[in-house]
């Protein structure tokens, strides 16, 4: 480790390590798994906490909810108008959604109610509302909905069960794709009438109202006079959300790292006990090459070039590999682990994340351990008695 | 409690620093008690032996802790997403009381391990290798240091509350907070300034007379003016702000991480001023010290002066 | 020059059992002589090389080479003197079969991170001295016997060393490469090299080269 890099140390290091086929190619190739295990779990998290974020982005600063025995209820549309008078708030708007569950898939989809009429709460909706036809008992969905739908042999129209029980025919006008698709995947959007009769909600009430608040600044003060004048409300803030998202995403890949923890302490002592099982040959060379000058240091320099070689290839090489994984292939099996949130399995592009950070991440859990792992059974071999060689 | 990615993989690797620095800390008392250079029996070789483990331990240790130092900061930069009122590290450093400590023996120990090596390689230098001794017994203090560290480390990850409403920077490098921090902008700025340079100018002083002593000593000093004027006057060109002080929001990438070039020069240029003094002088570490310092103090003077160009004033 | 004053060398086995391999050994060798240890396998000679090339230290008593006191040295001085002036033939040669003649004569040299010019002289020099030039890529496991010897040779010369240790260099060929061998000695010696060969092999003596002869029995000179 001084400050020149010695090449032909580099040169032996690599013949040693050729020398050495089977064990070097068992090491890499375990080394190779376990490192690629955890960057596609990275990677993928990195990728839905982007979507998120960018879901999160396009959400309203405050959503007023009303809660009733601890539970969320309708709310009266009279109150936006009241929420409008207090400084700082630009807009108060009543939102109709919920999920409706379509029982033959087993899944949820989510219903959105826009007003033709009204600003829209989202950017996305602006420009699905332009392409909405209000005048007929027509809807716009996401790709995920249609790809359920259309497996079901609805390609025109779907029939919703009303809670009555009776039938509400909506026609198919087109299918949709957001910024994301994340939050666009299981959407349906439709008027906001329509909305009201498939979740039998009175024409006064609505889901929540969403607050549009200019200044960042402000949004704590505000939330907290609603929650003041509005005792019955649940007042819940972007940061909020964005707290808890990150949280669910962190305690998850936390868990995995958990598991990870384990198979590399399991995976450092198979290499030490590896590496610590000297054969006669290793020794003679150890021997040898003492007798004709090299240091203790050297010794141990070459085993440290060998170690980082190893590893180092290593963590390029599963990097690579969960690149073309995740990105590629969109991760089969492990994406589905990380995006149980939603009910719908939608099938959406992991959108490509490139974080440095993550990498650094993944370097610390890869090569030190795995250098460190070679440090005692390396000194072992480069202090033995070297004079055993020409006895 | 604390549990993203980035803490659990500080923490695997802490528990790694204490496995290994334990076992060359257990070695450190063996060598420091018994150890003859004169002896030639079977104990004196295993010693000698011995004294090889430890120093690739240190190394070892050493050199993951300088980029972990780095990555460290970058995760409490990240925490800092998750807390609620958090700007950057500053603000989670500052959520628990164990945060400052916790970051001046960081740095500390980064100095210690730094002279450490040093001392190594000056005793490898020689025959006699008259050092043996007193570097392990060194070692032996530094272990102490290191493990508190670490200790505090988790501590701190550990009693870090998501729910609680932290500092910005902003308010805890404030003269209107009372914090000690805050005190520094009581004082003038212009005295601070000319104390800055002037240390520097004495440091450039003993360079010409190579007096060991009075130059580290002005290198000891120089680490604290440099800190304060940063805080207290550099940092607000860096932000271009005349109200922002904080000394580690300049290591985002917002400002290019110019902060990292501007700590670095800082450890590299003092360092080697501290060990002109703790071991023995030679020309190259004089010369090292004055390089980099000079170059931190035309990189900060040059800020300023590019911010006059700019604007045509001073904030 | 060499000087032995007063060798013990004892090797602990346990706590109770100590081996002593070497007993008030007193040698001394001039510059340019040829030196034959004798005795049978145990008898110590192996011990007295590696004394001998600082690659063990002795229980009590000094080995001085050149007027340098080289049974005190820490490690890596020992190391720097075995480069500059310690050349090494094995019994079995022990060079690496899987590398190349050029890899396995530039070994002694790895360390020291020369200028890749300096190192080509060096190798030049050596694989001409020793017949092996045509051979410098080839893999030292398709080499006859004759030429690993002489690649064992070469990588013992490579940094000029004024001393030649060899561990019953003869024990393992047959009477022409061993004969092969003795002339190369000759010319080492030519040269004005220190040679200390330890061997029990009577071919020696058929030749007027051998300068000095110590017997090693049970530990002591005898």
């Amino acid at each position: 480790m001084s400050s020149k890099i010695n090449i032909y140390l580099v040169e032996y290091a690599i013949n040693s390590l050729l020398r050495q086929k089977h064990k070097t190619f068992f090491i890499t190739i375990i080394l190779t798994i376990l490192i690629f295990l955890l960057s596609s779990v990275f990677l993928i998290t990195n990728s839905i906490k982007h979507e998120l974020n960018a879901t999160l982005k396009s959400l309203p600063e405050i959503i007023v909810q009303k809660s009733k025995a601890g539970r969320h209820y309708d709310i009266d549309i009279d109150m936006a108008d009241n929420l409008l008078n207090i400084t700082g708030v630009k807009s108060a708007i009543p939102r109709v959604w919920g999920y409706y569950y379509f029982y033959n898939s087993k899944t949820n989809f989510s219903i959105v109610g826009i007003d033709e009429y009204e600003e829209q709460y989202k950017d996305t909706l602006e420009k699905i509302a332009t392409t909405l036809d209000f005048s007929k008992d027509s809807m716009l969905i996401g790709k995920g909905v249609n790809r359920i739908m259309s497996k079901n042999y609805y390609k025109e129209y779907f029939n919703f069960i009303k809670p009555d029980g009776s039938i509400k025919k909506m026609e198919i006008s087109g299918v949709f794709s957001a910024d994301t698709e994340l939050e666009s995947n299981d959407m349906i959007v439709m008027s906001i009438n329509n909305a009201r009769e498939i979740f039998d909600m009175p024409s006064a009430h609505a889901t929540d109202i969403v607050v549009k608040i200019p200044n960042v600044d402000e949004i704590a003060t505000i939330a907290q006079k609603i929650k003041q004048q509005y005792p019955d409300t649940k007042v819940i803030t972007k940061d909020d959300l964005k707290i808890s998202y990150q949280n669910i995403f962190n305690y998850k890949s936390g868990l995995f790292l958990a598991l990870f923890i384990i198979s590399l302490f399991t995976f450092f002592i198979i290499i030490y006990d590896k590496l610590s099982g000297l054969s006669s040959e290793e020794k003679r060379e150890v021997g040898v090459l003492k007798a004709i000058g090299w240091r203790v240091e050297d010794v141990l320099k070459a085993k440290f070039y060998e170690g980082f070689i190893v590893s180092f290839f290593a963590y390029l090489l599963g990097l690579l590999l969960s690149f073309a994984f995740v990105y590629i292939f969109q991760a089969p099996l492990l994406k589905n682990i990380f995006i149980g949130y939603s009910e719908l399995k939608p099938s959406f592009e992991l959108p490509f994340v490139f974080d440095i950070q993550t990498l650094a991440l993944i370097f610390f859990l890869s090569v030190p351990i795995y250098i460190a792992a070679t440090i005692i059974p390396s000194w072992r071999s480069a202090t033995l008695e070297a004079d055993e060689v020409i006895r | 409690m604390l549990l993203t990615p980035e803490v659990l993989t500080l923490s695997i690797l802490n528990v790694l620093f204490v496995i290994f620095a334990t076992i060359a800390f257990v070695l450190s008392v063996k060598i420091y008690l018994n150890w003859d250079m004169n002896s030639t029996n079977q104990k004196q070789y295993q010693l000698e032996k011995y004294s090889f483990l430890n120093a690739i331990v240190i190394k070892y240790i050493f050199f993951i802790k300088i980029p972990l130092f780095l990555f460290f900061i970058f995760t409490l930069d990240k925490i800092s997403n998750i807390l609620t009122g958090a700007m950057c590290s500053a603000g989670v450093i500052d959520a628990t009381e164990y945060g400052t400590y916790l970051i001046v023996l960081k740095i500390l120990n980064l100095y210690l391990f730094a002279y450490w090596l040093k001392l190594h390689q000056q005793d490898k230098k020689d025959e006699k290798q008259l050092y043996t001794k007193l570097k392990f017994g060194i070692y032996i203090a530094l272990y102490l240091f290191f493990m508190v560290e670490i200790a505090l480390e988790g501590i701190m990850f550990y009693s870090i509350d998501i729910n609680k409403l932290v500092s910005c920077c902003s308010s805890i490098y404030s003269s209107s907070s009372t914090s000690a921090i805050s005190t520094i902008f009581s004082l003038n700025t212009k005295i601070l300034l000319s104390i800055f340079y002037g240390n520097f100018f004495l440091i450039i002083i003993f360079y010409f007379f190579k007096n060991r002593y009075l130059f580290a000593l002005s290198n000891i000093i120089f680490i604290v003016t440099a800190l304060i004027t940063l805080i207290a006057f550099f940092g607000t060109y860096i932000y271009e702000l005349p109200s922002h002080h904080c000394p580690l929001c300049f290591l985002k990438s917002e400002y290019n991480y110019i902060g990292y070039l501007i700590y670095l020069l800082l450890f590299i240029g003092t360092f080697y001023g501290l060990s002109v003094a703790l071991l023995k002088k030679s020309r190259k570490n004089y010369k090292i010290s004055l390089i980099f310092n000079s170059l931190y103090v035309i990189l900060l003077s040059l800020i300023i002066i590019v911010y006059y160009i700019k604007n045509g004033v001073l904030l | 020059m060499i000087e032995l004053k007063n060798i013990t060398k004892k090797y602990e086995i346990n706590k109770n059992n100590t081996i002593t391999a070497l007993k008030n050994i007193n040698i001394k060798i001039g510059e340019g002589e040829l030196v034959i240890i004798k005795g049978s396998s145990g008898s110590g000679k192996s011990t007295l090389l590696s004394l001998i090339a600082a690659l063990s230290k002795p229980t009590s008593g000094e080995v001085i080479v050149d007027s340098k006191r080289i049974s005190k040295l820490p490690d890596n001085f020992a190391s720097d003197f075995r480069q500059n002036n310690i050349g090494f033939i094995f019994q079995k040669y022990n060079l690496i079969n899987s590398l190349s003649v050029r890899d396995n004569i530039i070994l002694p040299l790895i360390p020291m991170n020369l200028n890749i010019d300096v190192l080509n002289t060096k190798l030049q020099n050596v694989i001409k001295m020793f017949h092996i030039e045509h051979k410098e890529n080839v893999l030292v496991k398709n080499l006859s016997g004759g030429e690993q010897q002489r690649v064992a040779i070469a990588r013992a010369n490579i940094n000029s060393p004024k001393i030649i240790l060899a561990d019953e260099p003869t024990a393992n060929l047959d009477e022409k490469l061993s004969l092969a061998f003795i002339e190369i000695l000759k010319e080492l010696k030519f040269q004005g090299k220190t040679i200390i060969i330890a061997t029990h092999d009577p071919l020696f003596f058929n030749f007027n080269i051998v300068d000095k002869e110590i017997k090693i029995y049970q530990g002591s000179i005898s």
